[in-house]
């Protein structure tokens, strides 16, 4: 147990070195969700790992008395005291970064929403920033699309029916889920953080996708996606924010090639570590609720 | 624009009118408006289409000779631009959590953008 309590802290890293590079091969959908879930499962076994090394702490204290009538379960000792108190620290600081996430998140998207009633679908702005973005609805119901005045006089008409198909297609398939599932998983671990990454851009290229195969042309869709990103260099508020510079480069030069079709030769090793991680999420989760079994 | 990938989605058309609309700075006809969305639409739709959106208060018309000027109404846009610009502007941690259709870029992924784009036109007029 000393050991295996660690590895669900490895297996971040091994993760998150690897899931970039892996990360296409089964089509951008497939892909996004099956990362999603393994980020999430990865995130609650290093919690538990850390919460075990944490609780080595207080193992004085009564309510883990109790351990010693249940001479099967041990905290994972000897546990060197820094360990334990690094351990309880980066515990407190996900936490924190956990909450300030979600409330960002939860924010933003409420102060969206009350931009203007969708009533089909679709909110206009006067704005001469170019700026087209899925507003998740509020609990099941559907969401709507936000576009500046400035994006739809950049594009032309058919290059505004791929905007709006990309962004129906996020809305559709609830992206928004998925990048806040696993921004949740890079709070807590942020060995996660690429993860998220990668996530996001698989969103964007499903999306790119879908938008595709709806307008039927996929230079129509390069095009669209390359003069968007084109027209947010230099404007202040879009340089500033920086994360996703080079992601662009990567859908226009996919949505150049033909369409991806999984071959499922190449996801042996994707399936394999999904594999691997799930037995050690397992192992740290089982350990984790006997230990919590038998505190309470 | 064909529609070869299949029906579009609800609403899709109204947004691809509101688009039109928006992109053009004077009012425009019906048979503008079905001209610029190009394609396979027939009149009458887009007619039908115009007259929905006006019911809902996003679009205002005038009478020009035999038929209608429609230009969109810019309360709701004025309003929406304002409630943005609290909620994202000068706000880059608020604008990283969401999906936008294109974040920014620099210089070098621009120079390949642009590249990337005249290698497609090529393509085309070959």
């Amino acid at each position: 147990m000393t050991v295996t309590v660690y590895l669900p802290l490895l297996l971040a890293l091994v993760l998150a070195w690897s899931a970039p590079r892996i990360a296409e091969r089964g089509g951008p959908g497939p892909a996004a969700r099956g990362l999603t879930a393994i980020a999430v499962a990865a995130a609650a076994s290093s919690t538990w790992s850390l919460t075990m090394l944490a609780l080595t702490m207080l193992d004085d204290l009564p309510p883990l008395a109790a351990l010693d009538e249940h001479p099967t379960l041990e905290l994972p000792e000897p546990v060197p005291g820094p360990v334990a108190l690094v351990a309880g620290l980066a515990l407190l600081l996900g936490g924190i970064r956990l909450l300030i996430d979600v409330r960002r998140r939860l924010g933003t998207h409420r102060q969206l929403r009350t931009a203007g009633a969708a009533e089909h679908g679709l909110v206009v702005a006067d704005w001469s920033a170019p700026f087209a973005v899925a507003v998740p609805g509020r609990r099941g119901r559907e969401g709507h699309v936000l576009v500046t005045t400035g994006m739809l006089r950049l594009l032309d008409a058919g290059e505004r029916r791929v905007v709006f198909a990309h962004e129906h297609a996020h809305l559709a398939h609830r992206h928004h889920r998925l990048v806040a599932a696993t921004a949740a998983a890079a709070a807590l671990n942020p060995l996660l953080v690429p993860i998220r990454g990668t996530v996001a851009y698989l969103v964007e290229r499903w999306a790119d996708e879908d938008a595709a195969a709806a307008v039927g042309d996929r230079d129509l869709t390069a095009r669209a996606v390359a003069r968007a990103a084109l027209a947010t260099v230099g404007s202040g508020s879009a340089a500033a924010l920086g994360i996703n510079g080079g992601t662009a480069v990567h859908r226009v030069r996919a949505l150049t090639e033909p369409a991806p079709t999984p071959r499922r030769r190449r996801l042996v090793v994707p399936a394999l570590l999904g594999a691997g991680f799930l037995t050690t999420v397992t192992v740290a989760t089982f350990e984790f609720v006997a230990l919590a079994c038998a505190w309470l | 624009m064909t529609t070869k990938g299949g029906r579009r989605p609800p609403g899709t058309l109204e947004a691809e009118v509101m688009g039109v609309l928006w992109a053009h700075a004077e009012p425009m006809t019906a048979a503008e408006v079905q001209t610029a969305i190009g394609g396979d639409l027939a009149y009458n739709t887009v007619q039908t289409i115009m007259i929905r959106l006006r019911d809902k208060g996003l679009v205002a018309r005038r009478r020009a000779g035999r038929g209608h000027l429609y230009w969109p109404v810019e309360d709701g846009a004025t309003a929406a631009a304002s409630q943005m610009r609290a909620a994202l502007a000068g706000r880059p941690d608020r604008q990283a959590v969401l999906q936008q259709f294109a974040a920014s870029l620099d210089e070098s992924d621009a120079v390949a953008l642009r590249d990337l784009l005249d290698v497609a036109r090529r393509g085309r007029r070959s």
